[in-house]
């Protein structure tokens, strides 16, 4: 049996170039993973997000928090609470319910509490902003480089947008002044709708 | 009468029977050893009781990326009242630390790594978790353990001194990139680590 035909080879060759083609289409920048872009921001700054955008208004460390209903006392921690109260205002291009979760240098991922757990962070209809707030529960011993970090599951194949924003929290030192300055209770602000202006 | 065609079909049938014959013949031998193989080392039989170990509480086990602390359990009984009929609850008392070195993520409890262990019945998972009277607690990585309670169901007559809770541990690894999946590592493939016997207590209480 022949091995080597000319189909065979010229099969062989396609495949290389294929292979070749696929590079060129891959993005010309670096990412930090190559389907994603990652916006960056600090607090007070509208960051985009898809034609959307994401501001956080102010962070409050708190020792712990309260829900507002009726009949429920004040829940504690042994760490700490940060409290972030956000704005969102929704563009054109649809956003699939973006998570919110908080990041440090030393590669640490912090979570919303239950109570806030599934509405992360809010995004209304086209022409419409959110103002809401979600909480964290976080260790004070590990908060150098707080970064809030929004993004979404999607598919692979998509270009995928991230925001990062930047809590100022640049050295141990600060945290500990942030957490010394704690609200004894920070009460759960039900989010607000309203029209983006 | 038969046609050529089979004369000749069956005669190269004959010789391809025959040039495998040896063949033929080590492949059956190798069934019949491996037959006897399996036999001797004890066959198909299912395995019956426990492969972990089990332990008396109060104990504090490290399961993949928690650690999990059982101290006491108590059987909740509601008296049958005017108004509503009688119900009765098995809650078990647990220290959750979150120790996940790997990922140092904060992390939801999954009440599916606990397993109420009846002898000759189906383990029974808890009908959830809760922490601070919270379902669904997210468990913070560097903070110091939380005590928690698994709930379970049980008929309201229900009694026991001793209950035995299971404990599943995930490992941190990840899938074969034989399928195409990615080769990062995450929390899988949860397995038993340990049964823990807990003295139970009956406790009643009254709804108000």
């Amino acid at each position: 049996m022949k091995l080597y035909r000319p189909a065979t080879v010229l099969v062989g060759i396609l495949f290389v170039l294929l292979g070749g083609l696929t590079r060129l289409a891959g993005p010309d920048q670096v990412f930090e993973e190559d389907n994603r872009v990652v916006k960056r921001g600090t607090i007070g700054q509208a960051v985009p997000y898809g034609d959307s955008t994401v501001t956080v208004h102010r962070m409050k460390f708190a020792r712990a928090y309260l829900t507002g209903e009726t009949g429920k006392k004040a829940v504690e921690t042994s760490g700490i609470y940060v409290a972030l109260e956000y704005g969102t205002v929704q563009g054109t291009q649809d956003i699939s319910s973006p998570n919110g979760q908080l990041t440090t240098d030393k590669g640490t991922v912090y979570l919303p509490i239950a109570e806030t757990y599934g509405s992360d962070i809010d995004f209304p209809a086209p022409g419409f902003g959110v103002i809401g707030s979600i909480i964290f529960e976080v260790n004070p011993a590990d908060l150098k480089g707080l970064t809030l970090k929004v993004s979404n599951l999607q598919l692979f194949n998509v270009m995928g947008q991230d925001v990062a924003i930047d809590l100022g929290v640049p050295d141990e030192k600060i945290a500990q002044q942030q957490i010394d300055a704690a609200t004894p209770e920070y009460l759960i602000a039900k989010s607000i709708t309203r029209v983006a202006s | 009468m038969e046609s050529l065609d089979d004369v000749i079909d069956a005669m190269i049938a004959d010789k391809v029977i025959h040039r495998h014959r040896r063949k033929w013949l080590i492949a059956l031998a190798l069934v019949v050893v491996l037959a006897v193989v399996i036999f001797f080392t004890g066959g198909w039989k299912e395995k019956q009781g426990r492969k972990v170990d089990t332990m008396d509480a109060p104990v504090t086990i490290e399961a993949g990326r928690y650690e999990v602390g059982i101290s006491k359990a108590t059987i909740w009984r509601t008296p049958k009242t005017e108004y509503s009929p009688a119900k009765s609850r098995l809650e078990v008392e647990l220290q959750l630390k979150n120790i996940d070195e790997e990922e140092r993520a904060s992390h939801r409890f999954d009440s599916m790594l606990l397993r109420w262990v009846i002898a000759g019945k189906d383990p029974v998972q808890p009908a959830g978790v809760s922490c601070k009277d919270e379902i669904g607690y997210v468990l913070v990585y560097g903070l110091p353990a939380e005590t928690c309670i698994a709930k379970f169901d049980v008929s309201p007559n229900f009694s026991t001194d001793m209950t035995e809770i299971g404990i599943l541990a995930e490992t941190y690894k990840s899938d074969s990139g034989l399928f195409g999946a990615t080769d990062k590592a995450y929390w899988q493939s949860e397995t038993a680590v340990a049964v823990v016997r807990v003295p139970t207590t009956i406790e009643t209480e009254t709804d108000e």
